[in-house]
């Protein structure tokens, strides 16, 4: 089928909505409430407005399905004047703190109001922030009602920032099937927000933060907690980078996305003045020959089986909280960060003689949930709080922003060798199916005894939501699953409640195809964006000269010189933990 | 001519056998003991009986599409979530003859296939509520509704939903939304609710006034009733006269009359209120349009013309009215009342209440002119539902034709 869009004529499929074509072709619509991560969008921040031939009224692009005849007019006069008066009406409902704000230069309210020259208030902004109580009488004419909510470790939210999109309610509902959010009151005062304005209670994904267009829901912000950190002469800041931030940092800074950016990073954590950066990737290793251990004790003893992946605090957050029946079935390691913080404070600290009590341990994460994570009750196993300070990708490059430090101009730098040694199994952590890959390389030679052939194991790699696979080990047939996004994690337990799986070892990420795709990882993102950042995973894995965790060297000295072997008491102490020890939601 | 309040005051609402002495239920019973259900479609379709709710959609159209529409399941519902300012038609008609409502109701119900209906009240009007729990306790008694009506082997299940009186929620989209138990908020249509209402299952909504005409169609025939009133829009309306004049309240009156007939005529508004000059008339409630002196001959009639009559209230208007005032009360009702979906309704029916706020106490400031404009514009043109479109008309006309009076 063809339609015309400014008398341009283009091929398009039956069942599109104009906004596809549009998007497709690179002809500008601007909108609000839609995300390429969301279902389809109602049509609610009218935005997308545009004239037709087919209606005297504009129609919203974004839910027009288009027909045979259609021809579309995405520039008009009428179409730019409603898309200004709207643009006034939203920009006078938002807090429009630009300068101070965690989203400055990143907000797409912002950018609208930029490319539609909003810049006076015609109005007084209606929402205003509340500082004391005498100033409710202030608020009275003028009354709207704003929440302030910080009370969890990984995500706050501000509601005079928000512009009620309902981005956060549909991704919260749709993926995650948690639905923390919702819509209170109604009218001006509509609020997004949690039932009974609760503080927040969910699984910290940070999807929310992610989707959100402007500052309403961003990251619990540690950036003050790390600066003073590094501003103290007797603390040594030590830090520990993820596996993905290596390949999503440099999007902040304006490279397209999936370029591999880890000499940078480390240069420009020691430009802030950090004493010794570390890589998480030599945790994800260690994670891998731990979890390979358990695996295998677990398929060689009847242990519970399946056995789940535990690196992503939202899922394991899920499992105790949704389905508690589950928690014998999650792997008892801790996740790479929790791994890496521990050895920093006891096996490096000792080494290198520190009182641990001096060390601040900071972890650059792609997650939200890291930050709960790490203030978990039983992470502590070092003798200290294991992980003092976690940054989001976001944060830190806001940091550098504000610092004036630009990454691109640094001379690259290695991790300091002590524990930045990695291999491109751990590597793979970055991604979905990565944990899995990572784990099957090692348990597939620890069983066999034999060196693999091809380490690639693809049947486990894509972007499906939901993959499985069946793999031939000696006499053992594993059957394996990845999946991502906890919507297909919560149909897989619905199945294995009524018996219909049955599987040895199952992946599960609570976001969009893992970590690249995480909740403290650079805006936007987008399927096509997450796609970028795998191809950049993976090539990275490839050109790596050791791809095996049990290869890793620093690794195996650790073992030698300090943890013993695989599931070693002292391993245990350090490395495992059982979930549902903690009080729900606590930490 | 009368159809809806014919045996107003001769039957006891929580008497059903006073309704029945007056003939009720025989429509349900004509058309259960001998019509198929293609044939009272036809026959509602041919009597060109239009919705009252306000949108005047030909009634039998929508129920041809729900009956044609393929489902395991079917709904039909009385929208009774009546909340225009100054309309109480709806809330008579189940407080004088609440068996009208459900016999109706029943009809549509088996014309459609339909084995579930619903009567969705406003939740203010706890009377009604409670004079129809009676009336729908002794239908079943009767078996008029439930399982195997009259002998026959059709089953209705009637329900009374009492929804929580929000404006928005007596469109048919948003009230399928707070039976579903969420927000009440429009849905985007299409599709329509006779294709995908309820729970997803095709679903015809009518208004409580539309129903009580299906008795009466039934009974006299389709063509008996297409000759009542106007042709377009055949059959009687309930009027609600408020304001300025002589006797106010409900009014039965043929669809086609004039608005100056309604006012000045002795048998029904009898004139103004002595003493009082008349300056304009808001023909249907607060999102109506205001009426000036020199069109009060404009027939009222559902179909395309310039003063849509829509749920039928005329609220006469005299000159010691403050326009100021009025707007006031128009922009904090719509601002109150909107849902908070879509930009332009949540935040412009704000800031217009703000403005009027302002003229009100007479500090208006130079910019309000223009950005009334603009957002008025934005509402009538950007709107997710009608809603925005309602919120603008009133105000719209109002500066149009007293642009003076308001700005000084």
């Amino acid at each position: 089928m063809q339609i015309k869009i400014n008398n341009k004529i283009y091929e398009a499929n039956e069942g599109e909505t104009i906004l596809a074509i549009c998007k497709r072709n690179e002809i500008r619509i601007p909108t609000l409430c839609v995300h390429p991560d969301l279902l389809p969008s109602e049509g609610i921040c009218r935005m997308c407005l545009v004239e037709t031939n087919m209606s005297k009224c504009l129609v919203p692009a974004c839910v027009q399905k288009i027909c045979g005849g259609l021809e579309v007019f995405t520039e008009t006069e009428k179409v730019n004047k409603a898309r200004k008066i709207n643009l006034e009406l939203l920009w006078m409902d938002h807090a429009g703190k630009c300068a101070s704000c965690r989203r400055n230069g990143r907000c797409e309210l912002q950018n609208l109001a930029e490319e539609y020259d909003i810049d006076e208030f015609k109005f007084v902004p209606r929402r205003k922030e509340l500082k004391s109580e005498d100033e409710l009488d202030l608020l009275k004419d003028n009354w709207s009602h704003v929440v302030l909510d910080e009370k969890n470790s990984s995500i706050a939210r501000d509601s005079q920032y928000c512009i009620e999109c309902r981005r956060c309610v549909k991704i919260c509902r749709d993926m995650q099937t948690i639905e923390a959010y919702g819509m209170n009151y109604r009218s001006s005062k509509t609020n997004i927000g949690t039932p009974y304005e609760i503080p927040l209670d969910c699984i910290f994904c940070g999807q929310c933060s992610v989707v959100c267009p402007t500052a309403a829901i961003t990251e619990k912000e540690d950036i003050e907690k790390f600066e003073k950190a590094l501003a103290d002469p007797k603390k040594m800041v030590i830090v520990q980078t993820a596996p993905s931030v290596r390949f999503t940092f440099s999007e902040e800074f304006g490279m397209p996305a999936g370029t591999f950016w880890e000499g940078k990073l480390v240069a420009a954590l020691k430009v802030l003045g950090c004493d010794k950066v570390f890589d998480t990737v030599l945790g994800a290793d260690l994670t891998i020959i731990e979890e390979a251990h358990e695996l295998i004790y677990r398929v060689k003893h009847k242990g519970t089986l399946p056995m789940f992946t535990s690196c992503c605090p939202s899922w394991i957050l899920y499992v105790e909280k949704y389905y508690p029946e589950f928690i014998p079935n999650l792997s008892s390691c801790k996740s790479p960060q929790q791994m890496l913080a521990p050895l920093i404070k006891t096996y490096y600290a000792e080494r290198e003689k520190i009182n641990p009590e001096n060390i601040v341990s900071v972890s650059v994460m792609p997650c939200t949930s890291k930050k709960y994570e790490a203030e978990r009750k039983e992470m502590n196993a070092s003798g200290y709080r294991d992980v003092d300070v976690v940054l989001t990708v976001c944060e830190l490059a806001r940091l550098l922003r504000k610092r004036r430090i630009d990454p691109a101009k640094l001379k690259e730098k290695k991790f300091d060798p002590a524990l930045g040694i990695s291999t491109g199994a751990g590597m793979l952590f970055a991604q979905s199916g990565g944990v899995m890959e990572a784990a099957l390389r090692t348990a597939v030679e620890k069983i066999t005894g034999e060196e693999l052939g091809k380490v690639e194991f693809e049947m486990v790699r894509g972007e499906s939501g939901a993959r499985c696979a069946e793999i031939e080990i000696d006499d053992l047939k594993l059957r394996v699953a990845v999946v991502h996004e906890i919507h297909n994690a919560r149909d897989l337990l619905e199945s294995m409640k009524k018996g219909e799986s049955n599987y040895h070892f199952i992946e599960v990420m609570a976001c969009p195809n893992g970590c690249i795709g995480g909740g403290g990882q650079p805006v936007p993102t987008g399927p096509a964006v997450r796609k970028a950042r795998i191809a950049g995973v993976l090539s990275r894995d490839k050109g790596m000269p050791i791809r095996k965790s049990h290869e890793n060297p620093v690794l195996k000295k650790i073992y030698k010189e300090f943890l013993g072997h695989p599931g070693s008491e002292k391993a245990e102490e350090l490395l495992h933990s059982e979930a549902g020890q903690t009080a729900v939601g606590g930490g | 001519m009368q159809i809806i309040t014919k045996n107003w005051d001769k039957i006891n609402p929580l008497d059903i056998s006073s309704y029945i002495r007056q003939r009720g239920y025989e429509a349900l019973q004509k058309v259960i003991r001998g019509w198929t259900l293609e044939q009272v479609v036809a026959e509602i379709k041919k009597s060109g009986l239009r919705g009252r709710g306000g949108a005047g959609f030909p009634t039998g159209e929508k129920w041809e599409l729900a009956a044609k529409t393929k489902a395991d399941q079917k709904y039909f519902i009385c929208n009774f979530d009546e909340s225009e300012p100054g309309v109480y038609k709806d809330r008579t008609i189940a407080e004088k003859n609440p068996h009208q409502i459900l016999e109706g109701l029943l009809i549509g119900a088996y014309a459609i296939g339909a084995k579930r209906a619903f009567i969705c009240i406003n939740g203010h009007y706890e009377k009604s509520a409670e004079i129809l729990k009676i009336a729908l306790e002794q239908a079943r008694e009767k078996e008029f509704s439930g399982k195997g009506i009259l002998g026959s082997a059709i089953d209705i299940e009637v329900k009374i939903f009492e929804g929580a009186g929000a404006y928005i929620c007596g469109e048919e989209t948003a009230l399928l939304n707070t039976i579903e138990g969420k927000r009440g908020e429009p849905r985007l249509k299409p599709p329509y609710p006779p294709v995908s209402g309820l729970f997803g299952k095709p679903t015809v909504v009518n208004n409580a006034e539309t129903l009580s005409n299906i008795p009466y169609i039934i009974k006299r025939g389709a063509k008996t009733f297409s000759q009542i009133g106007s042709s377009i829009s055949p059959g009687t309306k309930l009027f609600v006269l408020e304001g300025a004049v002589k006797n106010k309240g409900i009014f039965e009156a043929p669809l086609g009359i004039s608005v100056q007939e309604l006012i000045f005529n002795s048998i029904y508004g009898g004139g103004l209120t002595s003493g009082k000059e008349f300056w304009f008339a808001q023909i249907g409630g607060a999102s109506g349009r205001l009426m000036p002196k020199n069109k009060l001959d404009q027939p009222l009639i559902y179909g395309n013309c310039e003063y849509p009559l829509s749920c039928g209230s005329i609220l006469v208007v005299d000159k010691s009215v403050d326009i100021k005032e009025m707007l006031f009360s128009w922009a904090s009702f719509f601002h109150r009342e909107s849902c908070g979906k879509c930009v332009p309704c949540r935040e412009g029916t704000y800031r217009l209440w703000e403005i009027a706020k302002r003229l009100k106490n007479n500090d208006s400031k130079g910019c309000d002119q223009k950005n009334i404009e603009d957002i008025l514009w934005t509402l009538s043109n950007t709107s997710f539902c009608p809603f925005g479109n309602f919120a603008a008309i009133a105000w719209g006309d109002a500066i149009k034709m007293f642009r003076k009076e308001i700005f000084n």
